[in-house]
């Protein structure tokens, strides 16, 4: 063994395979492998809360919305050198600001487009969600059922059973402490506007990103009353938006509390079944798979 | 006469080789992250930017020293195993800090990374053992070593 191991680059190249194998299989578990976890049977199985389920007369044009339960209206406002997609929306429960998993399944790597999973959730309005099932931490409550209880090192959004928002610090605050009240629970950030201040600075970014990037974001005005963000960006057409550009469009609408949501390529919005930004990683254009979607309808 | 009695051949310039190696893969790992860096939309990983310092401080630095403190010591049998194992630590904490930046990039995390970190610790732990232990036996049998037969005629 020992003289096996004595001749030059023996040991080097069958550790090398070896080494080159754990890479392999490290990456192929973080970005290939699906886990299923949980698989969310039926909405109604989920939904706390009971709602209308049939909306009478919507009124419906290319950008906005109206029934008796929910109103959307989306304008499209350039600046900063971007495109952004600004959705104001009301509804009258917070029963129908919904989310939804993937394949209806809760895991890791479980993935659909924004646009596939708000068609197969019959979804009024959609955008992506905060990516869970990329990282292993992280709350997860959806629709009032708790799904992840390790805390990530970052802050959630919490939204309760009365549709209002707040943003935690998960470290300090337990998941066990919540989840009677949570209707959702969102973990990526950081959150952008809390009691009606701008709490990032042109330093704070999503992984030391210091460029302009798409983003999402959703924020509350009021009680039922949200606003969401989606920004393009990557592209000569559009650069996108800093954290700090974002949070400040959403304290200019009156925003009390606003929360960074994933962006880059996940960034999309979804309306009527229509993409309504032209979702971008910065190489190719079109959608990307995640993991889950925030939406309202029925 | 003990196994550290065992000559080997060919090991001249193998110190100074590895420093060499050493040093150019620390370029290559600045490099790697510099062209990463360029796709990463201005997303940056810590892991990633100092990767090449364990090629450059725990490889080229560490030879350089060794060589220089210790500088017969790559004649014995048993200094291979030591190289070896050393070299392997080396290698897989370079590639589990390159894999954490290309995770922490992209924004997740992988339970099998600590392993990385354990694995190569106890191989560095293994080879700086077996150097210690070949520069103690080094002091002590010095005299008969320059009257010991070396490797081949011995193995072969």
């Amino acid at each position: 063994m020992i003289k096996f191991f004595s001749k030059p680059y023996r040991w080097a190249a069958i550790f090398a395979v070896l080494l080159i194998g754990m890479f392999t299989f490290v990456l192929l578990d973080a970005f290939v492998l699906q886990k299923s976890m949980v698989v969310v049977a039926s909405d109604s199985e989920t939904v706390a809360q009971e709602v209308s389920s049939t909306p009478t007369d919507p009124v419906i044009t290319e950008n906005s919305y109206a029934d008796e339960n929910i109103q959307i209206s989306i304008e499209t406002v350039q600046k900063y050198d971007s495109t952004i997609y600004v959705a104001d929306i009301q509804v009258s429960d917070p029963a129908y600001l919904k989310t939804a998993f993937a394949n209806s399944t809760y895991g890791r790597n479980i993935k659909a487009t924004t646009s596939e999973i708000a068609a197969t959730q019959n979804a009024i309005f959609a955008i992506n969600g905060d990516y869970y099932g990329f990282r292993d931490a992280g709350y997860v409550v959806r629709n009032g059922v708790a799904y992840r209880d390790t805390a990530g090192d970052g802050e959630a959004l919490v939204i309760d059973n009365d549709g209002n928002f707040s943003v935690i610090e998960e470290s300090q605050v337990s998941l066990a402490s919540l989840s009677s009240n949570a209707w959702q629970v969102l973990s990526f950030g950081p959150g952008l506007v809390e009691n009606g201040q701008v709490v990032v600075d042109s330093s704070s970014e999503v992984g030391q990103a210091k460029e302009s990037n798409p983003r999402t974001a959703i924020g509350q005005i009021s009680e039922l009353h949200y606003v969401v963000i989606v920004s393009d960006g990557r592209t000569t057409e559009s650069a996108g938006l800093s954290l700090l550009q974002l949070a400040q469009e959403f304290q200019e609408r009156g925003c009390t509390t606003a929360y960074n949501l994933d962006g880059g390529g996940s960034s999309t919005m979804v309306f009527n079944g229509a993409i309504v930004n032209n979702p971008t990683d910065g190489k190719s254009a079109g959608e990307r798979e995640v993991s889950d979607i925030v939406y309202f309808g029925y | 006469m003990s196994i550290l009695d065992i000559k080997m051949n060919g090991q001249k310039n193998k110190i100074r080789k590895t420093i060499g190696v050493y040093a150019i893969l620390s370029l290559v790992a600045i490099g790697i992250n510099f062209i990463y860096g360029q796709f990463g939309h201005g997303v940056h990983s810590a892991a990633m930017t100092w990767m090449f310092l364990y090629p450059l401080l725990g490889g080229a630095l560490f030879y350089f020293l060794l060589e220089r403190l210790k500088s017969g010591m790559t004649r014995f049998a048993p200094f291979r195993f030591g190289y070896n194992s050393y070299n392997s630590g080396i290698a897989t904490l370079t590639v589990g800090s390159f894999l954490k930046g290309i995770l922490e990039i992209a924004g997740t995390n992988s339970p099998y990374l600590v392993l990385f970190t354990i694995i190569g610790w106890l191989f560095i732990a293994v080879g700086v053992m077996v150097f210690a232990l070949l520069s103690v036996s080094r002091k002590k049998n010095s005299a008969p070593q320059k009257e010991a037969p070396d490797y081949h005629s011995v193995i072969e």
